[in-house]
C-alpha cells in the first residue's frame, strides 16, 4: 500500500533552515539521500519533491465565470508543505518507521531534527482517469 | 515547470462524510469533471500524477523520539488544515497554472454548484543544489 510522508512547517521555520551552515545542510541532504537510495534499492521509494517556500505559494479559486482569482498572502503561522516522500510499503509501522528516520535527520550540529512527518494513506478511489 | 495544486480542507472530513455522503448524481458528476480536466491534461502533456489521500482520522504525525524510538500521535484539533489530495502538472507559466487551479476549483458540488474551494498551487522545486548532493 501506498502512503504520503508530508513535511510541513511554518514561514519562520524555513527561514531557520536557509539561515543554517553550509556544512550542516550538507550533512542533512545527505542522510536523506542516503534514505532514498535505501528506499529505492528496497523497492519502496515511489516519489519525492520539495516544493518552494510559502512565498511563491498562491491560493486560487475559481470564479462563477471560470476565471482564476488567485491571493498570495499568508499569516507567519500558517503551516505549508515543505516536501513530501511516496513509499509503497507492507504495513502501516513500516511507513511510520521511515517517517521516524527522516523525522531524524541531523540538523544543525547534527542535532535530530525530531520533524513532526505526518503519514497518511492514498484513498483507493478517487478522481483519477 | 513543475507546479502541485493543493486541496486542503479542516479537520472535519472524516470517511463515510462530506464528499461520499453526496447524492449519486451530484458525485457522479463531480467525478466526470475531474476525469475529463485529467483527460485534457494528458492530452495537453501537462498532467505529471494525481492522487487523494485517506481522511485525517487516519492519519498519524510521526516524530523520532531522542533514543531513535518512535512517537507516533493520531489527534488532531478540528482547526487543522489537511491535504485532501493534489495535482502535480508541467506548465509553461504560473498563470496556466492558476488557471487549471481555477478549473479545480469550479468543480460541482451537490446540485451541480460550483464547489469554489480554495486549491494551493506552488512551484516545485528541481532538487537540492549539485553541490550537495
Amino acid at each position: 500500500m501506498k502512503y504520503i510522508l508530508l513535511m510541513s512547517g511554518t514561514k519562520g521555520g524555513v527561514d531557520t533552515y536557509r539561515a543554517w551552515s553550509p556544512k550542516d545542510i550538507e550533512t542533512h541532504m545527505a542522510v536523506l539521500m542516503s534514505l532514498n537510495k535505501e528506499l529505492t534499492e528496497s523497492g519502496e521509494f515511489v516519489a519525492t519533491q520539495g516544493l518552494a517556500g510559502p512565498a511563491e505559494a498562491k491560493v486560487v479559486r475559481g470564479q462563477k465565470n471560470g476565471m482564476p482569482v488567485t491571493d498570495g498572502i499568508f499569516p507567519e503561522s500558517k503551516e505549508f508543505l515543505l516536501g513530501y516522500w511516496i513509499v509503497d510499503v507492507a504495513t502501516p509501522e513500516r511507513a511510520y518507521a521511515i517517517a521516524g528516520r527522516i523525522s531524524a535527520a541531523p540538523g544543525p550540529g547534527g542535532v535530530p531534527t525530531n520533524m513532526p512527518i505526518e503519514v497518511r494513506q492514498f484513498a483507493s478511489h478517487g478522481p483519477k482517469s | 515547470m513543475k507546479y502541485i495544486l493543493n486541496i486542503l480542507m479542516m479537520n472535519t472530513m472524516k470517511a463515510g462524510a462530506g464528499v461520499p455522503g453526496w447524492p449519486k448524481k451530484d458525485l457522479q458528476a463531480h467525478i466526470a469533471f475531474m476525469h475529463n480536466l485529467n483527460k485534457e491534461l494528458r492530452e495537453s502533456g501537462e498532467f505529471v500524477s494525481a492522487e487523494g489521500l485517506s481522511f485525517p482520522d487516519q492519519a498519524k504525525l510521526v516524530r523520532a523520539g531522542k533514543d531513535g524510538t518512535l512517537i507516533t500521535d493520531g489527534i488532531f484539533p478540528e482547526s487543522k488544515e489537511f491535504l485532501a489530495g493534489y495535482w502535480i502538472i508541467d506548465a509553461a507559466t504560473p498563470e496556466r497554472a492558476y488557471a487549471v487551479a481555477g478549473r479545480i476549483s469550479a468543480a460541482p458540488g451537490p446540485g451541480g454548484t460550483p464547489l469554489n474551494m480554495p486549491v494551493e498551487v506552488r512551484p516545485i522545486l528541481s532538487g537540492p543544489p549539485p553541490e550537495m548532493l
